[in-house]
């Protein structure tokens, strides 16, 4: 959906898809809730492209995928209510396969189990990252949940190579749009600064939910040791960015998204990387496992971290990382040459 | 004597101009350092873990309190989950804002997915319009800290046929125009700030990067006195809430709680623990152990004078 995007339609091909449906009209520029809602919903029924339904031999979509962004999760969870079906949101894994279930509300009986054949299975992480759920879509004896739904965090899969030679079908979808759909108007739309980079810097110094005890003490601490550093700079967690913290203001900008490192955020892998009370969710794990040198500052000697770790010192971040701000205060001006510094040396 | 306090029950006259709205509010496990409990199998326990409001529902409160001290009117916290999430509602009025509350709270609505919690509270939304009063607004926060869903507002919404505007993250009513105007972010491969204008009534769904802004003295002041009365309220949030079960709400059974969902979750696996791939050099700062770490640390250093 979108104006003139006929070509996208045909790059979807190229990309791996046989049949691709668009609906053109200038209003579709950009994305609007009501009506991207009711022309998808229409495709998905099948509808709109009455010269040419040869293209296929059955009638509705089995499964329907959307991208995990922000547009895509709200498109995902207005198609999915049209069309009274179920999905789940932010997948990062999906297969298709039978499944035996016994919850009796799909079964229609208590103690009978039930084979349903070809179920999407969606793996989505859970409970801020500790977890991993697999949500199925399934019908009700008496109430059909068609098609199975999900968005897909972007990345998650690797894409099909480009083959621009590739046959398939593009079919124009036809539908009339009502201008009560376009009740909500975009008057205006700017593009933000690029934001901050995190890639490319030689030490990364990254804190977690160990500073809760004072969190914007422990993003000054954080800081200063940043600037002790020729070329450093401060990534936070998930659980920063989604925590309540009070920040006070000259540290609040340093607390958003724009500076998470993890699955959802930047993935880094500088010289160093100094973890200071994270704790090592698996999501975290792959923003930085490629990092040279991994230093973790944690009070628990069992955090998950210590097993990605080549350094792990078992304290409070509160006096370590004061500690390591000044030894490299110090040790970069070459004032204390420490037995360490024959420690390289043959 | 001056009789008793306000009930939660009562329909006050709206004057004209001043905005109704409803703020929907989830509770959810706190994940927060040490709160979290957890099975000998890497399972959490649910049971065993504090409930408190979903953290990012803080931002649709503060978008009502703001529209509340411009503009008047009166806000309303709504939330569905067990008799004990009266809490999480005491909780929202207390730390930032609201007149009163309503729990949606009945037995067949366990376990209901996204899609029958959606439904719910659109027909608590609907009988509030029908026997409270109109409302120009529903505020709720983007994506929940446990299911980490953020469909369940656009999915009330759409049980609402209302228009709606997500991913706010600045907002300016005109009370007389009957509108507003949003400033919303779209992230994706560049990030955009769109400006929207919808009629009221209509959906919101803040952004974790919603801030409210008060420039006016005048409103700061308001701010501050509307803070302090709901923070007296809270402390006899029993006195201002009311519960709704399935009948009050007038739901068919089979559209509810487990029956009405169309999803389940066939498993939980904690996340696995993957086998070590460094081997951790273990250090004591308290002892003299750090060289090694300075070592790593020290030719990085900025240069003097820089």
């Amino acid at each position: 959906m979108g104006d003139d995007c006929e070509g996208l339609a045909e790059e979807c091909i190229a990309y791996g898809a046989d049949v691709a449906v668009y609906h053109d009209d200038e209003r579709l520029e950009r994305f609007l809730h009501k009506p991207y809602t009711e022309i998808a919903a229409h495709m998905a029924r099948g509808k709109g492209t009455v010269e040419s339904t040869d293209w296929r031999d059955y009638d509705e979509p089995r499964y329907i995928l959307f991208p995990a962004t922000n547009n895509g999760r709200d498109l995902s969870a207005k198609v999915q209510a049209e069309l009274d079906s179920g999905l789940a949101s932010d997948c990062s894994d999906l297969f298709i396969e039978a499944e035996e279930v016994s919850n009796p509300v799909k079964t229609g009986e208590p103690g009978v189990k039930k084979t349903f054949e070809k179920v999407l299975h969606m793996k989505r992480p859970d409970f801020s990252g500790f977890e991993y759920s697999t949500i199925l879509c399934l019908d009700n004896p008496g109430r059909e949940f068609h098609p199975q739904g999900c968005s897909v965090i972007p990345g998650s899969f690797e894409p099909i190579e480009r083959n621009p030679d590739r046959d398939g079908l593009v079919v124009e979808h036809d539908m009339d749009l009502e201008d009560d759909w376009f009740r909500v108007e975009i008057t205006d739309h700017d593009r933000l600064e690029a934001g901050i980079d995190l890639t490319g810097h030689d030490v990364i110094v990254c804190l977690g939910r160990g500073i809760a005890d004072d969190p914007t003490e422990g993003m000054e601490l954080g800081l200063e040791l940043v600037d002790a550093f020729d070329d450093a700079a401060l990534g936070i967690t998930r659980g920063i960015v989604t925590s309540s913290y009070q920040f006070e203001g000259h540290v609040e900008s340093y607390s958003n998204e724009e500076r998470q490192i993890g699955e959802t955020g930047q993935v880094v892998a500088p010289d160093v990387y100094i973890a200071a009370g994270v704790s090592g969710a698996v999501q975290h794990k792959v923003g930085m496992d490629e990092s040279d040198t991994i230093v973790a500052i944690n009070t628990d000697p069992d955090a998950r971290i210590r097993d990605f770790s080549d350094y792990f010192i078992e304290g409070d971040l509160f006096e370590v990382l004061p500690r390591l701000t000044e030894a490299v205060e110090s040790g970069g001006l070459g004032l204390e040459p420490e037995a360490v510094a024959d420690g390289g040396d043959e | 004597m001056i009789g008793g306090h306000r009930h939660a029950k009562s329909n006050h006259t709206v004057a004209e101009g001043t905005m109704r709205s409803i703020v929907l509010t989830k509770g959810v496990p706190d994940f927060s350092e040490g709160a979290v409990s957890f099975d000998e199998d890497g399972h959490l326990e649910r049971g065993k873990t504090p409930t408190v409001m979903n953290p990012n529902d803080e931002f649709a409160l503060q978008a009502a309190l703001q529209t509340k001290v411009r503009h008047g009117g009166h806000v309303t916290g709504m939330s569905m989950g067990p008799p004990g999430y009266a809490e999480v509602l005491q909780g929202a009025m207390e730390t930032v804002y609201a007149d009163d509350s309503y729990l949606l709270s009945d037995r067949e609505l366990a376990a209901s997915d996204t899609w029958a919690t959606a439904i719910t509270l659109s027909a608590g939304l609907e009988k509030y319009q029908e026997e409270i009063a109109n409302v120009d607004l529903v505020f709720a926060g983007f994506k929940t800290a446990d299911g980490e869903t953020g469909q369940t507002g656009p999915q009330t919404c759409w049980a609402m046929d209302w228009p709606i505007v997500t991913h706010v993250i600045a907002l300016d009513i005109d009370p007389d125009e009957r509108t507003l105007r949003a400033k919303r972010l779209v992230e994706g491969d560049i990030d955009e700030v769109e400006t929207v204008e919808a009629p009221l009534p209509c959906f919101v769904v803040t952004d974790p990067e919603f801030e409210p802004t008060y420039r006016k003295a005048s409103h700061r002041l308001t701010h501050k006195e509307l803070r302090a009365e709901t923070q007296q309220r809270a402390a006899n949030h029993d006195d201002y809430l009311t519960m709704w079960d399935h009948t009050d709400l007038n739901l068919d059974p089979d559209y509810i709680g487990l029956d009405g969902s169309p999803t389940i979750v066939s498993s939980v696996d904690p996340i696995p623990k993957a086998p070590s791939e460094r081997e951790a050099t273990m250090i004591d700062p308290a002892e003299d152990e750090m060289a090694p770490v300075l070592e790593e640390l020290q030719p990085h250093a900025a240069e003097a004078g820089d």
